[in-house]
Order: C-alpha cells, then sequence, then structure tokens
C-alpha cells in the first residue's frame, strides 16, 4: 500500500481505522435523527390509530397488500446486495461491487415502480383525503340509495360502496359507524408516511448511482470500503423503517376482517 | 499521523468482512419474518394482532441492525447512539400516552 493510502486517508485523521469510525459514527448520528424524525409520525400515527380503530382498520383493508409484500420483498433483498456490495469493496473485487451496487439500484427502483403504480390506483380510486373523497362517497351513497349500490366502478369491493353500505343503516353514535373524516385521517397518515419513505428511497437510489460512479472510476479501492458502509447504513434503515410501516398501515386492516370486526 | 505499528491500520481485516452464507441465512430469517407477518393477518388474532407484527418488525429490525449495520461489532459509540434513539423514542410515547390515557378527549 502506498504510504498515503492511495490518497484516501485524510490528513486530520491518524490512521485509516479512525477515519473508517468516524465515518460510521457520523452517519449513525444522522441516523439517530431520522429515527426521531420518524418516531414522531409514527407516535401520532398510534394515538389515532388507539381512538379510531375501525375507521384504520377499514382504510387499511381497501389498500393493496399484494404490492406492500412485493416491495417488502424488493427492500429486504436490496439489503442483502447492498450488504454483498461492501463484501466485495472489501475485497477490492471491483466487478463484484458494482454488479452488487447496480442490483441494489434495481431492486430499489423497482420498489418505487410499485409505489407509483400503488399510488395510481388509489387515486384512479379516489382513495384520497380531500374533495376527491367526499364525491366519490357522496355519489357511493346516491346510487345505494338509488339501489345500485353493488355496481361501483364494476367493483364490489370498491371502498367508497363498503363504506356508504356500513354507515346506511346507522346513527353517528352507532360504535359499528366508520367515520369518513376519520378515514381520511388514515389516508393522510398513509400518503405522509409513505411518501417521506419514498422520498428517502429516491436520495438512496442517488447516493448508489454516485457510489457505482465512484467505483467505475475506481474511486473506491479496499482502503476506502467505509464509502460503501456509510451509504449502507442509510439504505439499511430506510429498509427497516418499511418492516415498520408495512404492518402499521397494510396489515392493521387484515387483522381485524380476520377477526370478523 | 501514519504509525506503523499500529495493526489495524489499514484495509480491513479479513474479521471484518462479512461471511456470504451468514449473511444469506440473515436474508432468509427476515424474508421469512415478512411472510410470517403478512401470513398472520389473515388469522383472527383481532386486537393482539398488532403486537405481535410489531414485535416480529421488532425482530427483523434488531437482526437487520446487528448483522448488516455491523452492530455486532461492538462499537460502543454506535451502540449507545443507537440506543440513545430508541430511548427518546420512548419518552416521545410516555409523554404523549400518558396525558392521552388521563385526560378526556374531543370526539373529531
Amino acid at each position: 500500500m502506498s504510504a498515503n493510502h492511495h490518497g484516501v486517508l485524510k490528513h486530520h485523521f491518524d490512521n485509516l481505522e479512525q477515519q473508517h469510525a468516524a465515518e460510521r459514527l457520523g452517519m449513525w448520528f444522522f441516523l439517530v435523527t431520522e429515527v426521531l424524525f420518524f418516531g414522531g409520525v409514527f407516535v401520532a400515527y398510534t394515538v389515532y390509530r388507539y381512538w379510531y380503530p375501525n375507521e384504520f382498520a377499514f382504510a387499511s383493508s381497501h389498500l393493496l397488500l399484494w404490492v406492500a409484500g412485493i416491495n417488502t420483498g424488493l427492500l429486504i433483498t436490496s439489503s442483502l446486495t447492498m450488504t454483498l456490495a461492501i463484501r466485495a469493496a472489501q475485497l477490492g473485487d471491483r466487478r463484484a461491487l458494482i454488479r452488487h451496487l447496480l442490483a441494489t439500484f434495481a431492486l430499489g427502483a423497482g420498489f418505487m415502480g410499485f409505489k407509483a403504480f400503488e399510488y395510481y390506483t388509489d387515486i384512479h380510486e379516489r382513495f384520497v383525503p380531500g374533495e376527491m373523497f367526499r364525491q366519490e362517497l357522496a355519489k357511493a351513497e346516491l346510487e345505494l340509495h338509488a339501489g345500485h349500490g353493488g355496481d361501483h366502478h364494476g367493483t364490489a369491493q370498491h371502498w367508497a360502496v363498503d363504506l356508504a353500505k356500513n354507515n346506511a343503516d346507522k346513527s353517528h353514535t352507532d360504535p359499528a359507524y366508520i367515520g369518513p373524516g376519520r378515514v381520511q385521517l388514515f389516508l393522510c397518515f398513509y400518503y405522509t408516511m409513505t411518501g417521506i419513505h419514498g422520498i428517502h428511497i429516491l436520495v438512496g437510489l442517488g447516493c448508489i448511482l454516485w457510489l457505482v460512479q465512484q467505483a467505475a472510476t475506481g474511486k473506491i479501492p479496499p482502503e476506502n470500503y467505509s464509502t460503501v458502509e456509510v451509504v449502507s447504513l442509510y439504505w439499511h434503515l430506510v429498509d427497516m423503517i418499511w418492516l415498520f410501516l408495512m404492518p402499521l398501515l397494510y396489515l392493521a386492516g387484515a387483522g381485524a376482517h380476520a377477526a370478523g370486526h | 499521523m501514519h504509525t506503523p505499528e499500529h495493526k489495524t491500520d489499514g484495509p480491513s481485516t479479513m474479521h471484518d468482512v462479512d461471511n456470504p452464507a451468514a449473511m444469506f441465512v440473515v436474508y432468509l430469517v427476515v424474508l421469512g419474518l415478512a411472510v410470517a407477518n403478512i401470513l398472520l393477518s389473515t388469522t383472527p388474532l383481532g386486537k393482539s394482532a398488532i403486537y405481535i407484527q410489531l414485535g416480529i418488525a421488532s425482530v427483523q429490525a434488531v437482526l437487520v441492525a446487528y448483522y448488516w449495520m455491523h452492530m455486532r461489532r461492538g462499537d460502543t459509540a454506535v451502540t449507545l447512539s443507537a440506543f440513545c434513539s430508541l430511548f427518546f423514542i420512548g419518552i416521545f410515547y410516555l409523554l404523549v400516552f400518558s396525558d392521552i390515557w388521563t385526560r378526556w378527549r374531543m370526539a373529531m
């Protein structure tokens, strides 16, 4: 190895071990702020779910669970390929490093593709808080009163039809009544939490592309493997947050329905 | 400055390099737990479902942090940072729910 470790060692560090430890710790400090940021959103979600369990279960059961399942698989697999990329960097295997990074990028991009499809479907079904939601529900209620309740958009599982049918013979004080405002509150959480997570995925994808460029130009020698490790820490955290978002947002309704709620 | 006597001064040593077989086993366990979580949602667990599902997610998170984020290396500062974040989230929940459980709320 050359005296300056291919120019990797910064002048203010005594050695590479110290430099790598500082880089890792700096990223961990950043991750702590991320955990606190998402923690606040999780606390708010928990409060409202505790208050309005029926509405949250109803709204959750109308999300696309199969898309969330595929996306979970994609993210977990991308974490594996990211870990293998660190190993390749440590061993100085540049081709394997680029291969694993590109695989991670493809899996992350696949996640965003499925997420875009999910948003498109939700918007197409007007399952969006605000005017769209109110108009769609009013239309379903009118159709229900006119006797065409089950034919909305050609599917009996449409959220507006289900909501109108559920509330048709109930007063607002009935425990089984599902408040449309509270359903929209769940949707606010759904779009905010998945949206913020999606932005984090996009940032991660940008960092991975940068790593590919660095690796391709030979700027990630084995001494500098921590560059890959620092990005991988971020990527794993984003993966970890999804592991909690998935049951909170997509599985809340499935469990309630199976229990006969 | 570079000190030649420092034995870990240089590229990572082999004991720092992940074993691919071990990483793949972790992958299968984390993936299997995700599948279990989804399958659990089809069972009549009722209100306890969310606690079991979040418990499974926590096990997955621990595996990811310990093996893939290399917390198993036992870096004190890193471990302290990770536990600090959990501690502060605990305070978030404690303060908010101590208020919610002890006060009347308005209906939405």
